[in-house]
Order: structure tokens, then C-alpha cells, then sequence
């Protein structure tokens, strides 16, 4: 069991407000990667969960209990660090003993839930190294074993994966996905990563300069974002935007929705400009476009003939176009300003 | 079989084109080592061949080989006898005391940040800075048993005056309390330095892991800082074993040999009795506690010193 409720919290850093008044329920056993860009919170959240950097006020509770005034090691929690924050004076062994022993686990026990930890992660062979003599993935191995050796009711992991290997970071993000698969437990997830956050989490939170943003299973949040700054953060390339009705709406349409053709599409949003760039990644081809206002995006996954410098239209149909309204809200069909709306959309140039 | 003499033949014609090559590294170091040489090597064999003769330094020709003589002396004189067994009491007593202030004040230092903490760091800092002759001079104005700031402070609040470096009895435990002083703040800035190489990280973890403070302290911050805490010790029992400013400014080894040190025994030698023999034997010696108590120091510690 493992209910997270963060009720009003604040953090203040001295005059520095980085969290204002924040709600948050992170479901039992689920999956929520916290994501956002550098600053916007997410660290500052997990600490608070953890313990080690307790909120200025408000509570934080799990399955409904008032932790605020518990010590960090009596919370039932633990921590991947980002920089694994293995104790590097102790071997591989003692480093996922440590806490067992300062919790008074007789020896034969504590050795019977290393040896289970150290197989989880695939560690065996490694258990009487040094932290000195291990590779950045062994790292990060040990520092996942030290969490699951406790067997807490809550993973709290603060980008566990930033300093591995593109190749080796995939693999990880696998075992992580089975690992929680195995364990049930709630883990908490932080990243700068949206990839990352998509392929992993089953509740994303987003977070921007200390708000959330939007909180929703991945593919919600990817096809049905709620403002502005959910629709640009996730998806890569960002979603193509383009202000229009006096600069007052926005319109927006994901690039592996649009349209590129050398004839003017009908029925749709259509832009004309001159292709900068064509990037072929073998799976799928990204375009750069650049019209009279910004470089627009597009990925096609069939090869074409279109090449650089070549004068293009650029579209969306209407069922692949999102609005937004000067508040940066999304301006959805059962809006009444959206049928207008649309039809400005395709009266564009 | 011909073809090896060929090898052969190009092989040397390679040797005999390359000894410029070879030699050359050697010039490059060869600056260095004749200072090496000029200034720690040549010294050191000159003193160890003095320590077995009378040296007659007014006529050389005079000067004749006495064979182990002079070391015979030393170890059956008592004041040489005495003198080393200060050197030991002070080198231990400074340790054990410049050891347990600065760690204690290094982890307040490094716990506390402001204004404060500044200021303090700076203070334990100063007394480094200022020359010994101004502390020595300082320091025997405050302890003069009559005049002297200690003992009005002691009778002020009711303790009995002390004689400090007028009877061998509270001597040497006064030159030690001055040579502590000036060096805490010293080695508690090269501690405060390891202390803050520790990640902020490695601490949350061992919160989250239920380590209490002690230990956290035993199985963290002192194997951590422990390649400094070596460092420390060694430098420090080395520099206390060659004491002498503090010793010759404040009490001038007395009284009554009370605070008497092995340098301090050197220097008497060459300069009041004119013995360079005898002076360079107990340099010998010295130097021969020190190689030996700082092979016990890596026997002793070297496992439990944590190198990263």
C-alpha cells in the first residue's frame, strides 16, 4: 500500500516561493512520473515526500497518514538518487545493508533480503566490489537494490537514469517498467525527459514553474492536452503552433499529423513555405518548413521527392488541429467559440 | 639465418643512432636532481658520517672518527633521555588535542553558514598567519605568573594562580596549550575542506536508510574524510617531532629541561657546547623516530583509510 496526498503544500527556498498551495493524489501502485522543465518543482516535490526537504507548510500524507513530522528513515519510503549516492567507503554488500541494519534486521534475515535484492537487479557477482571498481550501470543497479532491499510501500526516484548511456538508459527504463511490474509498489518518478515520462509512467504529472500543468495517463496527455504548455512540453518534435485572430487564439497541430505536398491541400489549415531541412532517420523523414511566420514541423514515414529549398504547402486537417485561447486553455468542441474559431482556421493563408 | 644477422646488425645501428634519444630524458631531469643532490642528499650523508666523529670545526684535519660513540652518549644521557621522552608527551599531547578541536570545530563550522561561522573560521584561522615570535611574546606577557592576564583571570574568579612556564610541572602543558592554539585552525580548514567534498546526496541517503547521527558519523564522515584525517596526522606528528621555535621562544627548553625537545636538544648542542658530533647523532635519531612512527602510521591505518 502506498497512497500519496500532498494537501496545500508550500516550499519556500528563504523569499523564494518554488511551490504554492499544491494538491496532488498519486494512486496506490501506479506508475506517476513527475515531469516538467529545469526549476519547475518536481525534485522539490519528491523531497518532500521523502522527507529530506520538508515543506514550508501544508501535509504530505501515505495511505492517509500525517507524515510531515516523521523522520525521513520512518516513512516507508525509498530514494534513487540522481547521482546514486552510493556510500562509496563501503562495497556493494554493505551499501544495500546499510539501512536493514540501522532498522535492527537480525543478520541471517538481512542477508536473505540482500541476496533477493542483489538478484532482482542482476548483482550476484558484484556484491563484495567496491563502488570504485563499478561501471555507471552497476551504479545505478546498486542504488536500486538499496531501495528495494527495504521493501518500501512508496519508490521515490529523482531522474535515476540522467547519467547513463543513451543504449544503457533504454535497457534500465525496460527493467524499471518490470521491476514495478514485480514489486506493485508506488513509484514516484522524476524527469526532464518526456520521452522518458511517456514510456514509462501510467499517470504523468506536468509541472511548470511549481503548478501542475496537467495530470493524466500518458496517451490522454498526449492527444488531449489541456493548455498550452502540455501541448508544446510533450511530444517531439513540439507541436506546431501558429497565433492567429489578432494574436488573440492559438492554433496547434502535431507534426506527424500534418500534411506537406507540393499542391495546395484542400479542406484543411494550409501554410506555404520553403523546406530548410529534410532529415531522413531512416524510419520516418522530419521536415523543416519555414513560412512567412516560423519554422513549422512535419514527419512523413514514406519516402518522397520533396528536397531542400523547394517551395511546399504545409496542412492539418480540422480533426488534427487543437485551439487554445489567450489564457493559454485549450478551446475545446463543446466550446461555443470553437465552430467560428475553425472556420477562421480554414479561411487562413 | 642470414636474414637474422641482418636483423641483428639493424637492430644495433638502431641502438648506437638512439643514445642521444636515451640520454635525454635525463638531461631534462638532470637540473633538479643535482639540486636534489646539492641540497637534501648530499646534507644528509654528511650529517650521518658527523654522527660518528668528533667534529673539530675550527681545524677539519683535527676532526677523527669516534665510531658510535656519540649515539652511546646520547642514549645513556639523561637529559637526552628526557629530552626525548617530551618530545614524545608533546608530540602526543598536541595531536590528541589539535585532532579531537579541529574535528569538533570543523563539523560546527561545516554544519553552520552566516556571518558567524565567517568570522570564526577567519579567527581559528589567524593564529596560522601570525609569527611564532609574536605569539611566543604575546603568550609569555599572558602567562607571566605576577603581571600576566591568566592568572588575574584565575583569581578573578577564584581559582588559584597558576606559574605556568616557570615550573616544569605546568611548562610543558602550557607550550603544548600555545602550539595547539596556533595550529587548530590550520588542520580544521583542511577538515572543513573534506567535509564539504561529501555530497549532500550521500547524507539524505543515509537519513532515508535511519542512520542516526553517530552513525552516520562512524560509517560515514569519518571513513570519508579519512584520507585527509591520515594526511593530517602524519604531517602533524612529523612537525611535532621537529618543534622548535615555540619551545626556544617561550621557555628555552627549561625550566630544569622540563620542556626540553629533540630539536631544541639539536640546537643546544651546536650552538652552546659547540658538539656538531653529537648534534648530528641526535639528528640521526630524529630522523629515524620519524621514518619509524610514520611506517607504524601506514601499517596501523593504511586499511582503514579510504581512498575514492
Amino acid at each position: 500500500m502506498g497512497e500519496i496526498v500532498l494537501k496545500n503544500v508550500t516550499k519556500k527556498f528563504g523569499s523564494n516561493t518554488v511551490i504554492q498551495n499544491l494538491n496532488l493524489t498519486i494512486k496506490d501502485g501506479s506508475f506517476t512520473v513527475l515531469v516538467g522543465p529545469s526549476g519547475c518543482g518536481k525534485t522539490t516535490l519528491l523531497r518532500m515526500i521523502a522527507g529530506i526537504g520538508p515543506q514550508t507548510s501544508g501535509t504530505v500524507c501515505i495511505d492517509g497518514k500525517d507524515i510531515s513530522e516523521v523522520a525521513p528513515g520512518d516513512r516507508g519510503v525509498a530514494m534513487v538518487f540522481q547521482n546514486y549516492a552510493i556510500y562509496p567507503t563501503m562495497s556493494v554488500y554493505e551499501n544495500i545493508e546499510f539501512g536493514l541494519k540501522n532498522n535492527h534486521i537480525p543478520k541471517d534475515k538481512r542477508r536473505k533480503l540482500v541476496d533477493d535484492a542483489c538478484e532482482k537487479v542482476g548483482l550476484q557477482e558484484l556484491k563484495d566490489r567496491q563502488p570504485n571498481a563499478l561501471s555507471g550501470g552497476q551504479r545505478q543497479r546498486v542504488a536500486l537494490a538499496r531501495a528495494i532491499v527495504k521493501q518500501p510501500s512508496v519508490f521515490l526516484m529523482d531522474e535515476p537514469l540522467s547519467n547513463l548511456d543513451a543504449k544503457l538508459r533504454v535497457q534500465m527504463r525496460v527493467e524499471l517498467i518490470e521491476l514495478h511490474h514485480k514489486l506493485k509498489t508506488t513509484f514516484v518518478y522524476v524527469t526532464h525527459d518526456q520521452i522518458e515520462a511517456m514510456s514509462m509512467a501510467d499517470t504523468i504529472v506536468l509541472m511548470n514553474e511549481g503548478k501542475i500543468m496537467q495530470m493524466d495517463s500518458p496517451r490522454k496527455l498526449y492527444r488531449d492536452p489541456d493548455n498550452l504548455f502540455a501541448a508544446r512540453f510533450i511530444g517531439s518534435p513540439a507541436m506546431n503552433i501558429r497565433r492567429f485572430g489578432n494574436e488573440e487564439y492559438v492554433l496547434g497541430f502535431r507534426p506527424e499529423k500534418g500534411i506537406i505536398s507540393t499542391q495546395e491541400p484542400q479542406g484543411c489549415y494550409r501554410t506555404s513555405g520553403t523546406v530548410v531541412a529534410k532529415e531522413d532517420l531512416g524510419s520516418e523523414i522530419h521536415y523543416s518548413v519555414r513560412d512567412m511566420y516560423d519554422d513549422v514541423s512535419v514527419i512523413r514515414s514514406e519516402e518522397d521527392d520533396i528536397t531542400v529549398g523547394e517551395k511546399v504547402w504545409i496542412g492539418a486537417k480540422p480533426e488534427n488541429i487543437y485551439l487554445f485561447g489567450n489564457d493559454q486553455l485549450r478551446i475545446r468542441e463543446d466550446d461555443p467559440r470553437y465552430p467560428d474559431l475553425c472556420r477562421q482556421v480554414l479561411a487562413l493563408q | 639465418m642470414k636474414k637474422n644477422t641482418t636483423n641483428t646488425e639493424e637492430l644495433e645501428t638502431r641502438h648506437r643512432g638512439n643514445w642521444k634519444e636515451k640520454i635525454k630524458p635525463y638531461l631534462y631531469i638532470a637540473p633538479a636532481f643535482v639540486g636534489i643532490g646539492l641540497f637534501t642528499i648530499y646534507p644528509v650523508i654528511k650529517v650521518l658520517i658527523w654522527s660518528f666523529q668528533k667534529v673539530n670545526q675550527l681545524d677539519t684535519s683535527k676532526t677523527k672518527w669516534v665510531g658510535m660513540k656519540n649515539y652511546s652518549y646520547l642514549l645513556s644521557n639523561g637529559a637526552f633521555q628526557k629530552t626525548l621522552l617530551n618530545t614524545f608527551i608533546y608530540t602526543g599531547a598536541t595531536l590528541a588535542i589539535i585532532m579531537t578541536c579541529a574535528l569538533i570545530l570543523a563539523f560546527w563550522l561545516n554544519k553552520s553558514q552566516g556571518h558567524l561561522t565567517m568570522f570564526t573560521q577567519g579567527a581559528a584561522f589567524m593564529p596560522h598567519v601570525i609569527s611564532s615570535v609574536s605569539i611566543a611574546l604575546v603568550f609569555s606577557m599572558m602567562m607571566n605568573p605576577s603581571f600576566g592576564l591568566f592568572n588575574k583571570v584565575l583569581t578573578a574568579v577564584g581559582l588559584p594562580a597558576s606559574p605556568w612556564l616557570t615550573s616544569s610541572s605546568t611548562a610543558m602543558p602550557s607550550v603544548v596549550g600555545v602550539a595547539s592554539w596556533k595550529a587548530i585552525g590550520y588542520y580544521c580548514l583542511i577538515i572543513i575542506g573534506a567535509l564539504q567534498s561529501i555530497s549532500a546526496s550521500i547524507y539524505e541517503a543515509a537519513s532515508l536508510d535511519n542512520a542516526g547521527a553517530g552513525v552516520t558519523l562512524r560509517k560515514i564522515t569519518i571513513p570519508m574524510i579519512s584520507p585527509q584525517l591520515f594526511f593530517v596526522m602524519i604531517t602533524m606528528t612529523i612537525g611535532s617531532f621537529k618543534v622548535f621555535d615555540t619551545v626556544r621562544l617561550l621557555t628555552d627548553g627549561g625550566p630544569n629541561n622540563a620542556t626540553s625537545v629533540l630539536v631544541y636538544y639539536i640546537y643546544k648542542q651546536v650552538f652552546w657546547e659547540s658538539n656538531i658530533g653529537r648534534a648530528c647523532a641526535a639528528g640521526i635519531v630524529l630522523l629515524v623516530l620519524v621514518g619509524v612512527l610514520t611506517v607504524i602510521y601506514f601499517r596501523l591505518l593504511s586499511k582503514r583509510v579510504h581512498y575514492q
